[in-house]
C-alpha cells in the first residue's frame, strides 16, 4: 500500500499517466486503504474487550461502512474508469 | 471499563506518560494516526464523489481541500495538508518497521530503536521532497 500510495501522491501532484492506469491504481488504492484502515479500527475496538456480540456488531458496521465508501469511491473514479 | 482505564493511565500504568518508552509511544501514535487517516480517507473519498455538488463558501473550501490535498486553497487548508502528510509519513514508515520486525529485522532492544530512527529519517526526507517539489503547487493556482 505504501508503494501504491507513493505512486498516487506522485501522479496527483507531478506525474502524468493514462486514464486507464489512474483508474486501475485508484481502484486498487481505494480497496487497500479502506480494508487496511477499517481492519485497523476493528483491531482497536477489539483491544477494548467488547465481547463476541460487540466483535460481530463492529465487524458488520465496519463492513457496511467499507462497502458504502468503496461504492462512493467508485462513483468518484467513474469518469476515469469509463474514459480509460 | 473506567477502572481499567484508570489502571492503565495511573501511576505505574503502561500508558502513563512517565512510564512510556519509545516503543509504546510508537504504538500509541500509530494507533491515533491510523484512526485519523481512516477519517481522512473516508472524507477524501466522499469529497471526490461529491465533485458535482454546487457548494459555496467555507463548505466549498473544506471539500476542495479534501478533494485535492497539497493543492491548498488557503493557509488553514495548507496546515491541514502538511499535517496529513506528516501523519501519512509516520504511519507508513512505522508500519514498515512493524513488518520488518515481523520478519526478524530490528528485533533487539537497541536495533529496534535504530530501525525506528532510520525509517523516520527516511519519512522526513520523503516528506521534505514532497514539500520542496510541491511547494509551488501548495500555494494554490
Amino acid at each position: 500500500m505504501v508503494v501504491v500510495l507513493g505512486v498516487h501522491l506522485w501522479l496527483a501532484n507531478f506525474g502524468q499517466a493514462s486514464a486507464s492506469l489512474r483508474a486501475i491504481l485508484g481502484v486498487i488504492l481505494l480497496g487497500l486503504a479502506l480494508f487496511h484502515g477499517l481492519n485497523g479500527v476493528r483491531t482497536v475496538i477489539l483491544d477494548f474487550n467488547v465481547g463476541i456480540q460487540g466483535r460481530k456488531f463492529a465487524a458488520v458496521i465496519l463492513l457496511l461502512l467499507g462497502a458504502a465508501s468503496f461504492l462512493f469511491g467508485l462513483h468518484g473514479l467513474w469518469p476515469l474508469i469509463i474514459g480509460g | 471499563m473506567t477502572r481499567r482505564i484508570a489502571q492503565i493511565l495511573g501511576r505505574g500504568g503502561e500508558l502513563n506518560p512517565r512510564n512510556m518508552r519509545l516503543g509504546i509511544w510508537a504504538w500509541l501514535i500509530q494507533r491515533i494516526s491510523g484512526l485519523a487517516l481512516v477519517v481522512f480517507v473516508i472524507a477524501h473519498v466522499l469529497a471526490i464523489s461529491q465533485a458535482n455538488l454546487a457548494l459555496t463558501g467555507p463548505l466549498f473550501t473544506m471539500f476542495d481541500g479534501l478533494r485535492n490535498p497539497f493543492w491548498a486553497v488557503n493557509r488553514t487548508v495548507l496546515v491541514i495538508d502538511l499535517l496529513i502528510l506528516g501523519i501519512i509519513a509516520f504511519h507508513g514508515m512505522n508500519g514498515i518497521r512493524i513488518v520488518l520486525f515481523d520478519v526478524g529485522v530490528g528485533v533487539g532492544l537497541r536495533s529496534q530503536k535504530v530501525v525506528f530512527y532510520i525509517l523516520i529519517a527516511i519519512g522526513v526526507v520523503a516528506s521534505g521532497l514532497v514539500i520542496f517539489y510541491g511547494l509551488p503547487l501548495l500555494g494554490g493556482t
